[in-house]
């Protein structure tokens, strides 16, 4: 996988390309886990092929944080696979998307 | 020792050359300049003589055409009389007068004997007057020439034998000095010759030469023994120690028993190699260290997650028939981790005698944590469920106990479903999970599109969905987790649910022990030498009604 970072203030947009799966998500969380000044996160999965529930865990627990320091968090560009996914697990109910 | 003693020969045949390519040099040297010096001083010494010998030279006595003369015989018996006196006295060899012939044809090649003298150590006959010499030695010729044509004062002939010659003529070094006898106007009458045998030239040189030998020769033994007793203290014994403790360490790869830098106190290049290879040993030996009790604690962790494995599997049911005495339904369950613990679980219980309740879960992330936390979510569900309520109610429930300090973000897809074993009817929640799999009696197997909910654990305060339906006698439900419907190939083609329903199909009337077998070599099939990511886990129950 990878992921292109852009920081344009206090927002922060993180282009995910390929799976985010067990092995890739640990890279997400790593960039996750800095996230000094940032109030706006903003997941661009446009080139995302598929998701995994360890990647969907990254994507919950950063939520939660950016919910707790009253932040927010936006996935953009949602494709149909990873829609599905998504609504399958129920997760379109818990996270901000956009198509 | 072939190492050391390539290395001393090598070092000490180096030394040798040099000191005698010196030896050589210095004995040239020393010779030339000896030779050059007692030269002059000969040559001098007989000039001085010739010159002493040509005041009783008076021009009559060249000029005299009659030989036989009283007079010319007088003054030849005074000049024989006092050069005689001069060659004992001064130990000139050969004083002579020649008087040059042919001088027209410009040779030198033939003289007169004028008058000739000798000493006791000359090793010549007596010229008498009169003589003619037919064939003066080449080497005399420059000078004769020098003399007639070039005006010289005087010339000098130094005549070196051989010494290691075998000549019978043998005269040894000497020197021979020519005077020229010149009239008025300048030209050559005669020419006065002193010759002195250098015996003590020749003496002192080969002494010189000798003691030169035998002064380097006595000096390279010194040399070579002071040498190579400090090369063996300082240099070579060091180095044997430094590599038999190489070879030691690669041998025993243990500390030495007593360091090298401390043996060895030098403070130059082989004092810090020792030093070198001291902490090199010492750093080996602790990573080496370090190394075995990282491999000690990995093997331990293994083992112990080789324990955790077997508590995780015994925890859910694994004894088919799990109730032998109900005859309305049959079930069948497998679990197959992807790393020695995994995250997925499936469960199935009686909450009371009318009422099975059918778990199948599936803990975001694996290993350890996951694990962890799939022993929690199951002992909750099973927990809550056997306290009654309807799906819905007990996901709930569950729900907001595992929000309770969920940091680490970990949720928990749970589709869990109670049926009514008298009647068949099936109530179900479905919490972010994969769509479960139906054969109605006779028929194909299909996905239930049933209402969906977040995963349990997402947020707290959640409501779960509930779905219905009722299963009928011959009915057949399959549920599973995303280790079936998300298994990868080599080319990361997912194995989706279309593959999984054909897969299904392909094997309609097999019971659900041999059904889950078959399912599990499909996925095997399909996924090939890719490895296995994710946990694979399956439940099959048919329903046969009263």
């Amino acid at each position: 996988m990878e992921i292109t970072k852009t920081q344009n203030g206090t927002e922060l947009e993180l282009a995910l390309e390929g799976r985010l799966d067990t092995v890739t998500s640990p890279e997400l969380e790593a960039e996750l886990d800095k996230l000094e000044g940032v109030e706006k996160i903003v997941i661009n999965t446009a080139k995302l092929e598929y998701i995994s529930s360890a990647g969907l865990r990254v994507l919950l627990s950063t939520q939660k944080r950016m919910d707790r320091k009253g932040g927010s968090m936006t996935i953009r560009n949602v494709n149909e696979e990873i829609k599905e996914i998504f609504e399958v697990t129920g997760f379109d109910e818990i996270l901000t998307l956009e198509a | 020792m072939r190492f050391r003693a390539n290395l001393t020969a090598q070092i000490l045949s180096g030394v040798v050359i040099v000191l005698a390519v010196l030896c050589g040099v210095v004995s040239f040297i020393g010779y030339s300049e000896f030779t050059e010096a007692l030269e002059l001083q000969y040559e001098s010494k007989s000039f001085n003589m010739a010159r002493t010998a040509a005041t009783y030279i008076t021009p009559g006595f060249l000029s005299a055409t009659d030989r036989m003369s009283a007079n010319w015989r007088f003054r030849y018996d005074i000049i024989q009389k006092e050069w005689q006196r001069l060659a004992d006295t001064q130990d000139a060899t050969f004083i002579y007068l020649y008087r040059r012939l042919d001088e027209e044809y410009n040779t030198y090649d033939r003289f007169e004997v004028l008058i000739s003298v000798m000493n006791a150590s000359a090793p010549y006959m007596v010229f008498s007057s009169g003589i003619i010499i037919n064939d003066m030695p080449d080497v005399y010729e420059p000078a004769y020439s020098s003399l007639y044509e070039d005006g010289a004062d005087r010339a000098v002939v130094p005549v070196y034998r051989d010494e290691f010659s075998e000549d019978e003529y043998k005269s040894g070094d000497h020197i021979t000095v020519l005077l020229p006898i010149r009239d008025s106007q300048g030209r050559v009458l005669a020419v006065l010759g002193v010759e002195q045998q250098m015996k003590a030239l020749q003496n002192a040189r080969s002494t010189y030469v000798r003691h030169v030998f035998l002064a380097t020769g006595v000096f390279l033994i010194v040399v070579l023994l002071g040498y190579g007793l400090y090369l063996k203290h300082g240099l070579l014994n060091p180095i044997r120690r430094i590599a038999e403790e190489a070879q030691r360490f690669a041998r025993e790869n243990t500390r030495p028993f007593v360091p090298l830098s401390q043996s060895i106190r030098l403070s130059n290049e082989i004092g810090q190699l020792a030093q070198t290879i001291d902490r090199m040993e010492t750093d080996i030996r602790s990573y080496i260290e370090d190394l075995t009790r990282a491999t000690r604690e990995k093997e331990q962790i293994k083992a112990e997650l080789h324990v955790a494995r077997k508590i995780q599997a015994d925890m859910l049911p694994r004894e088919f028939p799990p109730f032998p005495d109900r005859k309305e339904f049959e079930i069948f369950a497998t679990m197959t981790p992807a790393k020695e613990v995994g995250g997925d679980f499936y469960d199935f219980f009686f909450t009371d005698r009318d009422h099975l309740a059918l778990v199948i879960a599936d803990v975001s992330g694996k290993g350890v944590p996951a694990a962890l936390f799939m022993v929690i979510a199951k002992t909750l569900i099973k927990d809550r469920a056997q306290m009654g309520g309807t799906p819905s109610e007990i996901l709930d429930a569950v729900n907001n106990r595992l929000c309770d300090g969920n940091s680490e973000g970990f949720f928990v897809t749970v589709w869990l479903g109670i049926l009514e074993v008298s009647t068949g009817k099936l109530t179900s929640a479905n919490a972010g999970h994969e769509y479960p799999v139906i054969k109605r009696a006779g028929g194909m197997w299909e996905l239930i599109k049933d209402n969906h909910s977040p995963a349990v654990a997402v947020r707290s305060g959640l409501k779960f969905r509930e779905n219905s339906l009722e299963l009928r006698p011959g009915d057949s439900l399959y549920l599973y987790t995303d280790g079936v419907a998300e298994a990868t190939n080599a080319e990361n083609d997912l194995y989706g649910t279309d593959n999984m329903t054909a897969a299904l199909n392909r094997h309609p009337d097999e019971p659900m022990e041999e059904l889950l077998v078959s399912m599990k070599r499909e996925v095997d099939t399909f996924v090939g030498d890719a490895p296995q990511f994710d946990d694979i886990t399956m439940m099959g129950l048919q329903y046969w009604g009263q």
